[in-house]
């Protein structure tokens, strides 16, 4: 039997393992990476959202910019990935088994680090193995990656980050949203996510769950019912959809069975089934490591950074960097994961109901209920200021480690300042030049320009927009409130495209002035 | 039709090439190098398979080849996963009955 041998063995080429094998190879390992699927890039390219973070987490970049971004470094140092190669056993030894095509390799690594990633999780309901219900995952998969919906009507189950964005991405891709729903009875994730579903009229059904998936050979309905603190369906309670899609958004858990097949010490937490590893990666079994959602579910953003801890460590394993080399770059990178790691949505705080901002302000309670911040909440957050000349008005009410808005003013009308979870406060010292920038640059598309009296009696409102047909100077339509209801006539007067803005237009609508503070989105007659 | 043409983020779809297809005899279009899945759900397609023992329908759900659910006889090969394998010119696809492309009881 043939063994190939490897410095590093690296299993999964997302953005966890890329950014390993990007480390170590810049410290003079050849590393080989296997990846099952025909692109690399893990689920990155499906990711159409631009990110949140700091400059150095690349913030306000979109997840498949930062995945061409990842693949050309690899490239330019020589990192080796092969794909539609699945690792199908690590055993003592480091050996690891892949199968190609009809075939089965045996290799040798003296450092191994898996990055395999999660898998969704699925809940059963009456009708839930139905064609038409889908993961969260496979909708994004269909429209972002193979340019085709996944439905027409669709009912979206989970309100983390995952239904959130992939509730706003089914309503770019021309499906209707017929209603979000969740178990849960506060959304689960960022309130800025929620409050753009919200606006397009997508209603929010939290303490509520699916009850039936109707249809003989395909989905062509849903029930969702309350349910109680027992988290039963209270009767009664249902409500009916026609639909032809259901989409599971309740999680993922860690595809840790590597890991445990080559004996590494596990844990069974919240977060599903992990190995138990230091900060820098390191397993029970001495050089075997792991890094991204593997080693406990987190993001995109933190996975890279963990990727890049592990490759120089490994570097250091392997005698290619001295430990004092390894030590610098490891803290360095750590700062970096640490603040990603910061605010409300801290993995300590899972969970848990955080009444208070980090400022003392209460946390807007209609937000985390129904999706949206009310108009009676909304003037308490520091970004959201009155003023008679243009000026942004900041919906940022919750603290997430986020500050690309602060970078995007010129003028210096935004402040975040040290602490990059703080929420953005207008200083209305500064004078805005109405650039727009600050509202293309929120990855949250929190951030609005108003003018009070543009014409007697009328005002205007930019908004982010990321849809199409785009709209048209002089079109006339309807503004709607942050919670999707119609609140009064608008005429669009000004549309801005910029490549700056990275395909986040800038829509300007006139509406009476004393609709400023409460329009926020626009749809055509 | 539930193709996208164009799309705010992503642009418009790039051009590809048409090819046909026959889905249990009949003749179908799609795009080469697709998964034959998209290529299905273009053409209205839902149902992949049904089990073994209850005969229930199955069809997409992962969309990344872990499932297993979409699988379907493929070039007369049964438990192809279609979400993942490319659509090729010419290829026969056939609902899947437990593991043969003959209806059973």
């Amino acid at each position: 039997m043939k063994i190939e041998r490897y410095d590093m063995i690296v299993v999964g080429a997302g953005p966890a393992g890329l950014s390993a094998a990007i480390e170590a190879a810049k410290r003079g390992i050849k590393p080989i990476v296997f990846d099952e699927n025909q692109r690399p890039g893990g689920q990155l390219f499906k990711q159409i959202h631009k990110f949140f973070g700091s400059k150095e987490h690349k913030a306000k970049i979109r997840g498949f910019k930062i995945g061409e971004e990842l693949l050309a470094e690899a490239e330019q140092y020589g990192v080796k990935v092969v794909l539609n190669a699945t690792v199908i056993g690590l055993y003592p030894e480091k050996e690891v088994t892949v199968r190609i095509g009809d075939e089965v390799k045996h290799y040798k690594g003296d450092a191994v680090l898996v990055a395999t990633g999660a898998a969704e999780n699925m809940v059963n309901f009456k009708g839930w193995t139905l064609p038409g219900v889908i993961g969260a995952g496979a909708a994004q998969t269909m429209m972002n990656l193979h340019h085709i919906k996944p439905g027409n009507r669709v009912l979206m189950l989970g309100s983390g980050n995952v239904g959130l964005v992939v509730s706003f991405q089914l309503l770019q891709s021309g499906c209707e949203v017929v209603a979000l729903a969740d178990a849960a009875p506060r959304v689960g994730g960022y309130g800025v996510h929620a409050a753009k579903v919200s606006r397009c009229g997508v209603p929010f059904y939290l303490s509520h769950t699916i009850v039936e998936a109707e249809g003989t050979d395909h989905v062509t309905g849903v029930v969702i019912g309350q349910v109680g603190p027992d988290w039963k369906v209270i009767p009664g309670t249902e409500k009916h959809f026609d639909v032809d899609t259901i989409c599971l958004a309740v999680g993922l858990s860690p595809m840790s069975q590597l890991l445990k097949q080559a004996g590494c010490k596990m844990a069974d937490t919240k977060g599903g089934y992990v190995p138990v590893c230091d900060e820098d990666g390191a397993t029970s079994v001495p050089g075997v490591y792991a890094a991204g959602d593997v080693s406990g579910i987190e993001e995109a953003s933190s996975a890279m950074i963990e990727g890049r801890m592990s490759g120089a460590t490994i570097a250091e394993y392997l005698g290619y960097i001295t430990k004092e080399e390894k030590e610098s770059r490891v803290n360095e990178l750590e700062a970096q994961l640490d603040t990603l790691r910061q605010g409300m949505f801290a993995p300590k705080n899972r969970g848990k109901l955080v009444e208070k901002t980090e400022e003392g302000i209460d946390v807007s309670m209609n937000l985390l209920e129904k999706g949206y911040v009310a108009q009676d909440e909304i003037e308490r957050y520091p970004g959201v200021t009155k003023s008679k000349g243009i000026h942004p008005v900041i919906e940022c009410t919750q603290n997430i480690p986020c500050n690309p808005c602060q970078d995007a003013c010129k003028m210096g009308c935004i402040m975040i300042g040290k602490n990059i979870t703080s929420l953005p406060a207008v200083d209305s010292n500064h004078k805005c030049i109405g650039c727009g920038m600050c509202v293309a640059s929120c990855s949250g598309q929190a951030i609005f320009l108003v003018e009070e009296d543009v014409e007697p009696g009328y005002g205007e409102v930019t908004m982010p927009y990321e849809f199409l047909p785009l709209p048209e100077v002089g079109d006339k339509g309807m503004a709607y409130g942050r919670d999707g209801r119609e609140v009064c006539a608008a005429e669009v007067t000004k549309v801005r495209t910029s490549k700056a803005f990275d395909h986040t237009n800038l829509l300007t609508i006139k509406v009476p002035n004393e609709m400023l503070m409460t329009a926020r989105f626009y749809k055509a007659k | 039709m539930n193709r996208i043409e164009n799309h705010p983020i992503l642009g418009e779809t790039p051009s590809r090439n048409k090819v046909t297809f026959t889905y249990n005899g009949q003749v179908m279009e799609g795009y080469e190098g697709e998964p034959i899945s998209v290529a299905l759900k273009a053409n209205g397609v839902m149902a992949h398979r049904y089990t073994a023992k209850k005969h229930e329908p199955r069809g997409i759900f992962c969309a990344i080849g872990r499932c297993t659910d979409c699988v379907m006889i493929v070039n007369d090969k049964p438990n192809v996963r279609t979400c993942i394998t490319p659509l090729e010119a010419g290829m026969k696809v056939q609902t899947q009955y437990g593991v043969s492309a003959e209806k059973q009881d």
